[in-house]
């Protein structure tokens, strides 16, 4: 059996863990520079703020209602994410973080801890909510995807109380006849229309479809999913994740930008950001991609047509891998150079590394010099005083130097567990 | 020159957690020819006052203290306070929790359906809650109090 341990609207639930005063208000957090809504509390869903709608745009309920607003606090949020993780390493040895907030555990062999899976479930919800105070809900099955269909139907169902069970061959039948079949895991939208024309909706129908129709319409990897759904798994828990393929950078600015040396600025700070993983995650990176594009749905003033857009990109694969920032700027300017159009306002530009191979493997060419080791060195030196020192104490001249921009986050929350000046202040 | 033995008594020497990365001293000794010393094989590593004070660093948080409310439990302005959330709040543990959003370090008493927030200072009223309809929410129980020393005053 395996379980599914997701937190009920993470983001928010962490701001109300430092600020019970929050419990029962509509709570919402933003994207990166505050464009949009990325996370609502279960009374902002009820009045109506969708996922992903830019923050402007919620004006006017904010106006009637009084809700409550955060910029994202991913230091706070990862911290504590893995808090999370750590807690569910005390009840199981296998968990796989699935993203932040999200963890799969294989729970078979644990019945003389834990007779019952409700008696787990129910376990490890009490001691997050006393240990981080924040609400979990937990689904088990025997495959991952049954696992996560039946976390769905314990948020869905408040009086499952959290922990839902599919165990036996009726609560599965149950919970699949009832389940529409775009909302299982890995069914995308594109799909899910596609099986409503052949007539199927939910996912006990498909999970009965024949095994040649699957495969034909949905690949290999439709028919792992409907061997899930049957109870044969084939998604394996995966406890040590391997280092990522590739790694993007590309925040907006937050207002649109016309100029070259500006956007150059900010594609040095992205590269910069991007190496930083590069190198933490002890890789190479073998190609670069840059892009540029305005804004799709930004309207000329005054008259309200659409504004003219543009979108270019540029992939440049490198004569040898390597981590090292200033190496990799030559060639990310240089495509930025070439793909840059004067006469636009750009709202992002961003880079891509991909390509990514361990920093070990150094393959020397035939007729091209190898990575100078010394650049690469020096990328760790650089790591280590800016870990020390405060993030960008030693950049490249070509990186921005405006304190203004990135845009400061405007409803930050303290960082009440990673900074001293931040922590909570009791009476 | 060594000219008495010094040894170390077993009970004074610890062990800490190998995943920690609080440099190790190098007691490799200079005597080439000679006695060497016998503590040699003794030392392990220096101590750190995070095993102390922070046993469980994933369930534990600092909180920052305010006010004079808490000056018989050695608790002062400025103090920091180890809470650590996963130990059981039972009567009498000094807690920190949030009473109607204010949050606040207080002994913890449970009297029937109620609760009573205790100050260690006479001059401070216990705070009541009422379960029903009080907001209360614990953060946990204080482990540990970090405090500078009291600044000197010259006796008269």
């Amino acid at each position: 059996m395996y379980g599914l341990v997701d937190a009920n609207n993470f983001y928010c639930s962490v701001e109300r863990s430092f600020n019970p005063t929050l419990e029962g208000k509509p709570v919402i957090v933003l994207s990166n520079r505050d464009g949009n809504v990325v996370a609502r509390s279960n009374e902002a869903k009820e009045l109506g703020i969708k996922m992903g709608v830019a923050f402007f745009e919620t004006k006017e309920l904010r106006q009637q209602h009084d809700i409550a607003v955060f910029s994202s606090n991913y230091t706070l949020y990862g911290e504590t994410s893995s808090r999370l993780m750590s807690l569910l390493t005390q009840f199981v040895e296998d968990v796989e973080v699935y993203s932040i907030d999200e963890a799969f555990l294989q729970v078979d062999g644990y019945e003389s801890l834990y007779p019952t899976y409700q008696g787990l479930g129910q376990a490890i919800r009490d001691t997050v909510k006393q240990c981080l105070r924040i609400p979990v809900s937990i689904g088990f099955g025997p495959t991952k995807t049954l696992a996560k269909l039946a976390n769905r139907l314990a948020k869905q169902h408040p009086e499952l109380g959290g922990v839902c069970i599919l165990d036996n061959k009726g609560a599965v039948n149950e919970a699949l006849a009832g389940f529409p079949v775009g909302d299982l895991w890995g069914v995308g939208r594109r799909y899910a229309s596609k099986l409503k024309k052949n007539g199927i909706e939910t996912a006990a129908q498909l999970r009965d479809a024949p095994d040649d129709w699957v495969a034909q319409v949905m690949t290999v990897n439709g028919l792992r999913l409907v061997y899930e759904l049957r109870g044969v798994p084939c998604r394996m828990l995966d406890v040590s994740p391997l280092p990522k393929k590739t790694i993007c950078t590309a925040p907006g600015f937050g207002t649109v930008i016309p100029d070259l040396n500006t956007i150059n600025d900010a594609l040095t700070t992205h590269l910069a950001r991007a190496c930083e993983k590069l190198r933490r995650q002890r890789s190479l990176c073998g190609t670069v991609t840059v892009f540029l594009h305005t804004n799709r749905f930004r309207k000329t003033p005054g008259n309200g047509q659409p504004a003219k857009a543009y979108y270019n990109s540029r992939t440049v694969e490198l004569p040898h891998p390597t981590n090292s920032t200033a190496e990799l700027l030559t060639y990310a300017q240089e495509s930025l150079r070439s793909i840059f159009a004067f006469g636009y306002n750009y709202q992002k530009v961003g880079i891509i590394l991909s390509d990514l191979v361990p920093a070990d493997y150094r393959q020397k060419g035939v007729f091209v010099e190898g990575p100078d080791e010394r650049w690469i060195k020096l990328g760790s030196v650089v790591d280590r005083l800016n870990g020390r020192y405060g993030r960008d104490k030693l950049r490249m001249a070509s990186q921005q130097y405006n304190p203004d921009w990135p845009m400061k986050p405007q409803y930050l929350s303290p960082c009440y567990t990673t900074r001293w000046e931040d922590i909570l202040t009791a009476q | 020159m060594i000219e008495a033995i010094d040894a170390i008594p077993l009970e004074n020497i610890y062990r800490i957690d190998p995943s920690d990365r609080t440099p190790i001293p190098l007691y490799s000794s200079g005597v080439q020819a000679g006695f060497p010393s016998p503590a040699e094989n003794h030392i392990e590593r220096r101590l750190n006052l995070q095993d102390l004070c922070v046993p469980n660093i994933e369930t534990s948080y600092f909180v920052k203290a305010t006010g004079e409310s808490m000056i018989g439990d050695y608790i002062f302005p400025g103090s920091i306070l180890v809470v650590d959330s996963a130990v059981p709040v039972q009567t009498g543990s000094v807690i920190v929790a949030w009473v109607n959003g204010e949050c606040c370090v207080k002994r913890f008493v449970r009297q029937g359906k109620q609760i009573m927030l205790e100050s260690s200072n006479e001059r401070y009223l216990p705070i009541y809650v009422h379960l029903q309809q009080d907001q209360f929410l614990v953060l946990g129980v204080v482990t540990y109090v970090v405090s500078k020393p009291p600044r000197y005053v010259r006796p008269r």
